[in-house]
């Protein structure tokens, strides 16, 4: 390819700017809008992650063995007995913290009805070390170990007209299959990211679950989360030797990726997300190669023009290819550019879902922060570039094979 | 003369029998419900409550006066304290770490009873069953070797906890021996079963019952009056709602 060619290429774009520079917003638009679109799925994916790792399953979660067997009758008094379990994980390094939990369905007894609301119970020092649990707090503070006290969803004191101070009846299942009730203070609301827990759920001592729920020290499951050196996936086999070898008894102990009802969620939820993704993707492709080839079959008088100069067929395919490149390397890289600028603020303010979220029992946040994926902007790049030129090849082709007096009939 | 008053004996010795059996559906019912009504009553006894996970036993203590008012009150280790007060009107639950009285209503009376084949609904049924259920007296069956009436009974009110009632009623003690309970359209919900009985002061009671939620898989709940005492002084209190606090 000689450098007269790209010199006329470059001559042909600067000689039209206006036409250029339509051409070359279009794809600009196309990569900037698949960018954004793919920053807000990667943020939406490890939004869902988080989430599920953080309040349903950690990155290991143990459980006892025969729990998921029969977990649709809530056996309460299927449980792992904490004690051994914690002396288990305190001696592994590759363990960063983990949490007991007893969660709980219960009713709330107020004004003479039941009200159904899920129950937490958690060790809330251990907890401060897991998630950021001050941060997700409201109004109020943290119930104290010991005393009968509880924190509520912010949506759920809400919609039950409660409030800080309010005293409420709670009605469960104990772990014996016989019910209790245990009267609770509510001491602070919460707004954790995800809807459904605030909506729904409040939190009580991990003690007083015990004795309310007649566990005898039993936890109904402990979240663990692993240093970053290791993965779940390697990490779980080890911790379950080491857990069941502390507490004598077989537990069902399992990386987030095998526990079906989460992650299957989540890949379901990437599944959409892809789907999605690709049909912007293609309907970005769709404007690219519209507008290359809109541009090249309004320029066959052009094309006769200089066919009747003298210009041979694969001079004018190359032509017309170098001129496509250059301004989907131009476009690409301003599309991108304010794709990954628009990325970056959107990442700092998140988008916000509450309104839409409202009502739905999903683990994503209300408010998503779109995530940067260099790998895939540099493939939006390069694909944008490739798309736009490999576009040029069909018009510029079926306009080399023309002869000029006919391409001259072009108007 | 003496053909005559011969003619009328005979006539007579056979009306006895013919009135025992002209008893109708509602007479035997009244009859059933009177032999389980005590003035008072004190019983001790405990709840086999077998599930899919074995058998769990409650324990508990109860007292009764006449038909309309009952008080129970658990003794074993997990339960301890929790009472269940039935009066005239209303089903109240105590619980020793709450700080309210639970009234039960609508569909809070269709939970189990400490997770027993047993729900609070079934406890507020039995009175005055004459007025709520028509009753038809289907025929006559042996349960285990004693001769019964089998009657059944449809809901003539909507307030009931079950829509129709099958009932095997001992023709000599008007023990009810087994009991079968129905949806209006004919499932089968719940069955009972006398599995032992005792003589109390000339009535026969059952001291343990078999109870069969029919909507549960293997799950049955046995229930044992291991000591009853009848006719019994109570306070006059001991079915308020004062007192259940205490």
């Amino acid at each position: 390819m000689n450098t007269k060619l790209i010199k006329t290429a470059l001559r042909n774009i600067s000689r039209n700017k206006r036409r250029s520079i339509l051409s070359g917003s279009a794809i600009a638009v196309a990569a900037m809008s698949i960018v954004a679109l793919f920053s807000l799925i990667e943020g939406m994916t490890d939004d869902m992650a988080f989430n599920l790792k953080t309040y349903y399953t950690g990155e290991v979660r143990v459980k006892h063995a025969d729990y998921d067997t029969y977990e649709r009758y809530n056996p309460m008094h299927l449980t792992v007995d904490w004690n051994s379990v914690d002396k288990a994980l305190a001696k592994e390094d590759m363990v960063k913290s983990y949490v007991p939990r007893i969660s709980f369905p219960s009713n709330l007894y107020i004004g003479g009805s039941n009200f159904g609301a899920m129950g937490v119970g958690a060790d809330f020092e251990k907890e401060a070390g897991y998630q950021d649990l001050a941060g997700s707090l409201k109004a109020g503070r943290i119930p104290e170990n010991g005393k009968n006290e509880m924190m509520m969803g912010a949506i759920l004191a809400r919609d039950l007209k409660l409030e800080i101070g309010d005293r409420v009846t709670v009605m469960s299942t104990t772990a014996a299959r016989g019910t209790n009730a245990i009267t609770l203070e509510i001491v602070g609301l919460f707004a954790f990211p995800v809807g459904a827990l605030n909506s729904k759920y409040f939190w009580v001592p991990l003690d007083r679950a015990q004795y309310f729920l007649r566990m005898d020290g039993g936890v109904q499951e402990v979240l663990i989360k692993v240093n970053d050196e290791v993965t779940s996936i390697a990490a779980a086999p080890l911790l379950k030797a080491a857990v069941e070898n502390s507490a004598g008894v077989e537990m069902d102990i399992r990386p987030w990726q095998e526990l079906s009802t989460t992650y299957g969620m989540l890949k379901m939820a990437q599944m959409i997300y892809n789907f999605i993704a690709m049909f912007f993707f293609l309907l970005g492709s769709t404007v690219i190669i519209n507008t290359t080839m809109m541009v090249i079959f309004e320029r066959m008088r052009e094309i006769g023009t200089l066919g009747a100069l003298g210009m041979h067929g694969k001079e004018l395919i190359r032509l017309f290819f170098l001129e496509g490149t250059f301004i989907s390397m131009i476009g690409s890289a301003v599309g991108v550019a304010i794709g990954i600028g628009l990325t970056l603020w959107l990442s700092k303010t998140g988008i916000d879902y509450t309104d839409a979220m409202s009502g739905m029992d999903f683990e994503m946040s209300a408010i998503v922060f779109p995530k940067l994926s260099v790998g895939k902007t540099v493939f939006v790049y390069f694909y944008s570039v490739i798309i736009a030129s490999a576009a040029t090849f069909i018009p510029s082709r079926h306009a080399a094979k023309i002869e000029p007096v006919e391409a001259l009939r072009y108007v | 003369m003496k053909n005559k008053i011969v003619m009328i004996m005979i006539l007579l010795s056979l009306l006895i029998p013919v009135s025992v059996i002209a008893l109708t559906g509602e007479e035997i019912i009244r009859k059933a419900d009177d032999m389980q009504v005590f003035e008072t009553s004190e019983a001790t006894g405990e709840m086999r409550i077998k599930d899919r996970f074995g058998v769990k036993v409650s324990t508990f203590i109860s007292w009764s006066r006449g038909s309309d008012e009952s008080l129970i009150e658990f003794t074993s280790k997990a339960e301890r304290g929790q009472k269940v007060l039935r009066t005239e009107d209303e089903l109240y639950l105590f619980y020793p770490d709450a700080e309210e009285l639970i009234r039960m209503q609508g569909s809070m009376l269709r939970q189990s009873m400490l997770g027993s084949d047993v729900s609070y609904e079934d406890m507020t049924g039995g009175k005055d069953r004459i007025s709520q259920y028509d009753v038809v007296l289907e025929g006559e069956e042996s349960v285990k070797g004693n001769d019964c009436y089998v009657l059944m009974m449809t809901a003539k009110v909507r307030t009931v906890p079950y829509p129709k009632e099958k009932v095997w009623i001992d023709k000599e003690t008007f023990l009810v021996w087994k009991a079968e309970y129905y949806t209006k359209s004919g499932r089968l919900l719940k069955e009972m079963e006398a599995l032992e009985v005792q003589e109390f002061e000339d009535r026969l009671i059952a001291v343990e019952t078999r109870i069969s939620d029919k909507m549960k898989t293997d799950t049955e709940t046995i229930m044992v009056i291991s000591d009853l005492r009848i006719n019994v002084p109570i306070d006059d209190d001991k079915f308020s709602l004062e007192e259940l606090s205490w």
